[in-house]
């Protein structure tokens, strides 16, 4: 039977699509306003952060204020933004757009923390401290982990590749400590990176961008095990600091 | 090396073997990291399996209304039969993994049959209303299966539709020497001045120029535009042909339908 009208679309169709591209547009220049600004951000903690390698521990304080004040402070503040906005819509739709710079300010948060910054007054800063990723939520003033309800949130991937972006940088500390005379702090580092290792060696992965890097960590254990060998074959390593 | 999950011949996962590494500080975090994601790849492949036999089944009503020769009628019986079987098996299908797709979930994990599933109601009911089924009546199809349509997963099915829509139009034309039109207008659409019935090449133009104008920002939907456009186009030519010398085909005639398959993206037609 032919229907009443004799027309092959509803209107209400047409504007039903035009909403669609609409939101898609609009979410999608917003979404790249609010990034922009949170990778300017991260890129100032880490220029600050590339010279950890040739800065002695002892005078690093002032460096990790730095990158607090500079980076991660006014990272923070991006992410808020982005929690508001982002969590309009579904999450899963979107993510894709900020989970590198995501997992980038993560990283920069890890590495702070770990060699003494960004402490608290319930938490002081000490060396080798590692963020979990509830710490990571609270400082960012944001949920991890998300499941009963849709909003903007950390998530465990996100959290696991910033550890691998952390053994990796680390990795390379564990050298140039050497060279800058602190032995000890090598040797903390390669205690770290093991333990990590290990925990990640629980993990159940499957082929994505998780197993990449995480089967990449064994070379990071490997660069730092290769500084602890040639410097036990010449006696180097102090007796207190290798039974850390 | 972390390995991956160790599975038997069916798929199912095998006990691993005990690991006694020493336990330290971070164990237990990478154990409820390790029950996450667990969580989560195993929800992920039950989705995969009932995506994968949805689709399949999507593509089985295809075939069947490929086999319909007239717009706006009544689809025959046997076909809205075979088709009656295969929508409540979808929807039970569906109805096993509407937890696992629900509220965040919903965008997480890659639900592709919902296209597929769009492109086969929107054509069984373009084949038989001769209109473009609205998101509400789409989603009504589901019933109770608590599943919502994304607006992707509408749109690109309307794409895929325009496909389908092609390959009736040219079998139909030359089986029949004539291209697909709907029935005349009745008494009430004479007094609103209505037009004379319209056909499918018109129809096609309408949705193509409708999907152009809605302008997505993404990959796909540049890809299926321009598969969509060619498809029109071949249609026009079909038009042009019938138009021109239709009566100089012998009835039956059957054009090549392979001569751009290549612009169709799972080369269902064959």
């Amino acid at each position: 039977m032919a229907d009443n009208t004799n027309t092959m679309i509803d209107p209400k169709i047409f504007q039903y699509l035009q909403a669609h591209a609409e939101e898609q547009t609009e979410v999608g220049d917003k979404l790249t306003q609010i990034i922009t600004g949170f990778n300017r951000h991260i890129s100032t903690a880490q220029g600050h952060l590339s010279r950890i390698h040739a800065t002695p521990l002892q005078k690093l304080g002032p460096l990790l204020s730095q990158v607090e004040s500079e980076g991660i402070k006014p990272a923070i503040e991006s992410i808020g933004e982005l929690n508001k906005f982002a969590s309009n819509y579904p999450y899963y739709k979107y993510n894709f757009r900020w989970r590198s710079a995501v997992q980038n300010l993560i990283y920069v948060m890890l590495i702070t923390a770990w060699l003494g910054g960004l402490s608290s007054e319930s938490k002081p800063g000490e060396l080798g401290r590692l963020l979990r990723i509830e710490e990571i939520g609270e400082i960012l003033k944001v949920p991890v982990n998300l499941e009963d309800r849709d909003a903007f949130h950390i998530t465990i991937e996100e959290y696991i590749l910033a550890l691998t972006d952390l053994t990796d940088e680390l990795s390379r500390l564990a050298m140039n400590s050497v060279t800058m005379g602190n032995i000890d702090l090598t040797v903390r580092i390669s205690q770290f990176i093991k333990d990590l290792f290990a925990g990640f060696q629980l993990l159940n992965l499957k082929n994505d961008i998780v197993r990449k890097r995480i089967d990449a960590v064994k070379y990071h254990v490997k660069k730092v095990e290769d500084v602890i060998y040639d410097l036990s074959l010449r006696n180097l390593i102090p007796k207190a600091a290798e039974q850390v | 090396m972390p390995g991956g999950v160790k599975r038997d011949y069916r798929g199912n996962k095998k006990d691993l073997p005990v690991r006694d590494a020493p336990r330290n500080e971070y164990t237990s975090m990478f154990e409820g990291f390790r029950d996450e994601l667990d969580k989560h790849h195993d929800r992920r492949e039950k989705i995969v399996k009932v995506s994968r036999d949805v689709t399949a089944l999507s593509k089985k009503i295809i075939f069947s209304l490929q086999r319909v020769r007239k717009l706006n009628q009544p689809l025959p019986d046997n076909i809205v039969k075979e088709n009656e079987e295969r929508m409540s098996e979808i929807k039970s299908m569906l109805a096993t993994i509407v937890d696992d797709v629900s509220g965040i979930r919903r965008y997480r994990y890659n639900l592709m049959c919902l296209e597929e599933f769009v492109e086969a109601i929107s054509f069984a009911y373009y084949l038989e209303h001769q209109r473009l089924i609205t998101p509400e009546t789409m989603q009504s199809t589901l019933g109770d299966v608590n599943i919502p349509f994304t607006a992707n997963d509408y749109v690109y099915g309307l794409f895929d539709l325009t496909g389908e829509m092609m390959r009736f139009a040219t079998t139909v034309t030359a089986l029949t020497g004539s291209i697909p039109t709907g029935v005349a207008a009745g008494a009430e659409d004479v007094q609103t001045g209505a037009d004379a019935p319209r056909n499918i090449l018109g129809d096609l133009q309408d949705i193509s120029s409708m999907l152009q104008l809605m302008q997505l920002n993404d990959r796909t939907y540049f890809k299926k535009k321009d598969v969509m456009i060619e498809q029109v186009r071949k249609v026009e030519r079909v038009g042009y042909g019938v138009t021109v010398r239709g009566n100089e085909r012998p009835k039956g005639w059957m054009p090549d339908m392979n001569e751009d398959a290549g612009h169709h993206d799972d080369g269902s037609a064959e």
